[in-house]
């Protein structure tokens, strides 16, 4: 993303002299038009990468009819805020300002827990030589080959019988017990690249396992810790299956299960005001993605620094 | 739409693991009676969109007012998220006392005794169509209630034919004048305008067809009755309008989606059902649309009938079947419910309920096309077999392979009965 600057900086030049001829103002000339063909190429590809998001807020502002079908103009002269007032007046007595807490609380929850957990577990991993580590790290990653689909029967039975059906419990207790595996394989291996003289370093001072884990993993795990967040907050965010199976009473819904009930299949859909709330849903991802793009790419790039 | 495989495959695992629970903990739990001051709780899910959402609240608030010793939980979803959910209820043997249901599904939840069987609860049926009842049964016993009834019409456009100086159909034509309508239309809207999408792709329009010349679709014990060649007949109904302007193209449809080319003001008709009235009003935003009967070629037998658009059915499990009970029967007879869902739920199924409704505007055209075609209706058939959802979808995506033109008439067929057979088998 950054990177895509870099080209348009001008090149470095001399005060030109006119009329000689210079084989360096003629390579800034070529360097020019490359550069312009990288940036046409580049803008065109942002286009077509942007148009569904920017069909989407132009749709927000359209009467329902005149939203997809025959209908390709991005504008309509009956430009209003209508769908955004049904939006937020909520559905079947809810409001939405609910949807939006319950979708926060989710997430935050995944956050809180899955950073806890997970760096937890991967310090275990990384730095701890228990006996049979090698076998639960194995089937730790085993978990990841299992499709999700494969376990929501059992898991859905073991909630039910547990009374745990139409509470948070079953979308954040797996948060909390380190279960997505994915996060603590990725922090095992940014421990792994972490020098082991720090931690023996402190361990000569007379630090133990906790002390070790919060005053010198924790710190230096900082990129490998917000990459971790930002990928559970927007999976939660848009997580629609979980809440699904597990939640029954509407004032508990998050916001993906308010959006699909705008659109019914035997009845009139409302298109405009399911687009409205999409839009007003997509913001705390982006807020969320743009305070914290800097890290996730901080994040991704020091994984592969070795001490 | 619902991924059916997924469904299946869902449904397969959540019985298998339904029968092992049923045979660890067989309790009988005794029957719970409630009293004003220590009211007895159901849960009521549903689907539908926000406005049914605020219906079925008032419908619930006066349930509750009504019978004080009972008290309602009610939860929505979507429709596709509906069925997911349900499958895994299911399995974990949770599902909600009293549930509305689809036609579709019935058969599957019914043969495998997730559904009470409401022949055993007191609900007053008295005021239903006699030959709407069995759609809920299944080998004798009741396991849905009709809240109400749709027919199948076709539905058009006056303004779009009147543009066009097309007369406005009657509704007592044969296929050849159908497509010769079909083909006018065609002509006459020049590329723009449409006369319908393909009407041999549609399910039910073949089975009503098929009806029309006295074959059933299936047999009693759940196999196909109707043979090969007749398949390759009614799909070469239409042969001579594909590719024309009678028939919108299948990438024009897909172009449209979500919308129907209907909706989307691109055809002037389209073969439905009546209670899509109110989508195709909102998608279009035309003033009005009419409804007419299907064509028939024998104009005695319109091979039309009532199905219910919608069911209402209790849980096996259900703790409180007494209160359940009382619920459904309040759900589809008291006329005040009818007041709060008018036609939204398609047209009361009871005649007690239907007669306590006020209807107006579109509620009124669809309410007065099932009065219309009262004196051709015959009895509905029986809860389509299991499966039958992935039948229909298969019908559709041949017809469209027909349209592009990827499938001959006799390679739609076959490929269609193929799988079909193969299905058959599979839930034999």
């Amino acid at each position: 993303m950054t990177t895509m600057a870099t080209p348009t900086q001008p090149a470095p030049t001399k005060p030109p002299a006119a009329q000689v001829y210079n084989p360096k103002s003629e390579s800034t000339a070529v360097k020019r038009i490359k550069s312009t063909i990288f940036h046409v190429v580049a803008l065109a590809l942002v286009a077509m990468v942007l148009y569904p998001a920017l069909w989407m807020i132009s749709a927000s502002f359209k009467p329902n009819s005149e939203i997809g079908g025959a209908n390709n103009a991005l504008l309509s002269a009956n430009f209003s805020f209508d769908n955004f007032i049904t939006a937020m007046e909520g559905i079947g007595g809810v409001s939405t300002l609910t949807f939006f807490t319950n979708s926060l609380i989710l997430a935050v929850g995944a956050v809180v827990g899955t950073v806890l957990s997970a760096s937890i577990s991967a310090y275990a991993f990384a730095r701890i030589n228990f006996p049979g580590r090698g076998l639960f790290f194995g089937m730790m990653i085993a978990t990841l080959l299992l499709p999700f689909h494969v376990v929501i029967i059992p898991q859905y039975i073991v909630f039910q019988q547990l009374g745990l059906v139409d509470t948070y419990v079953p979308l954040l207790i797996g948060k909390f017990l380190a279960a997505d595996a994915f996060f603590v394989f990725l922090m095992v291996q940014f421990m792994r690249g972490l020098p082991a003289e720090l931690d023996e370093a402190a361990r000569i001072d007379g630090a133990g396992h906790v002390r070790i884990f919060g005053s010198i993993m924790l710190p230096l795990m900082k990129p490998a810790l917000i990459s971790t967040s930002i990928f559970s907050f927007i999976w939660s965010w848009n997580d629609f299956l979980g809440p699904l199976l597990y939640l029954n009473t509407p004032e508990k819904y998050p916001l993906p299960l308010a959006l699909r009930l705008f659109v019914d299949q035997t009845q009139s859909s409302d298109y405009g005001a399911m687009i409205a709330m999409s839009v007003l849903a997509l913001l705390p991802v982006l807020v969320f993605f743009l305070v914290f793009q800097r890290y996730i790419v901080e994040g991704v790039s020091t994984q592969g620094l070795k001490g | 739409m619902i991924d059916r495989r997924k469904f299946l495959g869902t449904v397969a695992l959540g019985t298998a693991s339904a029968a092992f629970l049923a045979a660890c903990g067989q309790s009988s739990s005794p029957a719970q009676t409630g009293s004003a001051d220590n009211p007895v709780t159901i849960t009521y899910t549903w689907w539908g969109n926000d406005d049914r959402a605020e219906r079925t609240r008032k419908a619930i608030a006066l349930f509750e007012s009504k019978n004080p010793d009972i008290k309602v939980n009610g939860n929505f979803s979507d429709f596709a998220g509906y069925w997911q959910k349900r499958a895994t209820e299911a399995a974990g043997g949770g599902l909600p006392d009293v549930m509305q249901w689809d036609l579709s599904y019935l058969r599957d939840y019914g043969q495998r005794n997730q559904l009470l069987d409401l022949g055993t609860v007191k609900i007053n049926t008295d005021a239903f169509e006699k030959s709407l009842l069995p759609s809920g049964q299944i080998r004798g016993k009741t396991y849905g209630i009709p809240t109400s009834t749709n027919a199948f019409a076709v539905y058009y456009d006056p303004a779009k034919l009147a543009s066009l100086g097309i007369a406005e159909p009657d509704g007592s034509w044969n296929y050849k004048e159908f497509n010769a309508f079909l083909t006018e239309v065609g002509q006459k809207g020049n590329g723009t305008l449409f006369g319908s999408t393909d009407y041999t792709g549609v399910w039910w329009m073949f089975n009503i067809w098929l009806r029309q010349n006295n074959i059933q679709a299936f047999t009693e014990d759940g196999k196909l009755g109707f043979t090969k060649d007749d398949l390759k007949k009614w799909l070469n109904m239409t042969s001579e309008l594909r590719g024309t302007g009678a028939i919108v193209g299948e990438d024009k449809v897909t172009q449209l989606l979500p919308k129907s080319p209907f909706g989307s003001n691109v055809t002037a008709t389209e073969v439905t059902w009546d209670n899509f009235m109110a989508g195709y009003l909102a998608d279009s935003g035309a003033k009005d649309l009419k409804l007419v009967p299907v064509p028939s070629d024998d104009p005695d037998n319109l091979g039309l009938f009532l199905k219910p658009s919608m069911l209402m059915v209790a849980s096996a499990k259900t703790k409180n079947k007494d209160a359940a009970a009382r619920f459904i029967d309040f759900m589809v007879n008291d006329p005040e419910v009818g007041q709060i869902f008018k036609t939204s739920r398609g047209v009361p199924a009871s005649k007690t309920q239907r007669d306590g409704t006020t209807f107006e505007g579109t509620d009124k055209l669809v309410v007065d096309y099932e009065k219309s075609i009262e004196k051709y209706l015959k009895d509905a058939p029986e809860p389509p077999i299991v499966g039958f959802g992935t039948l229909e979808s298969t019908f559709k995506r041949v017809a469209q392979d027909l349209n592009y033109g990827k499938l001959t008439v006799d390679g739609a067929a076959d490929a269609w009965f193929k799988e079909a057979e193969d299905l058959i088998k599979q839930n034999a």
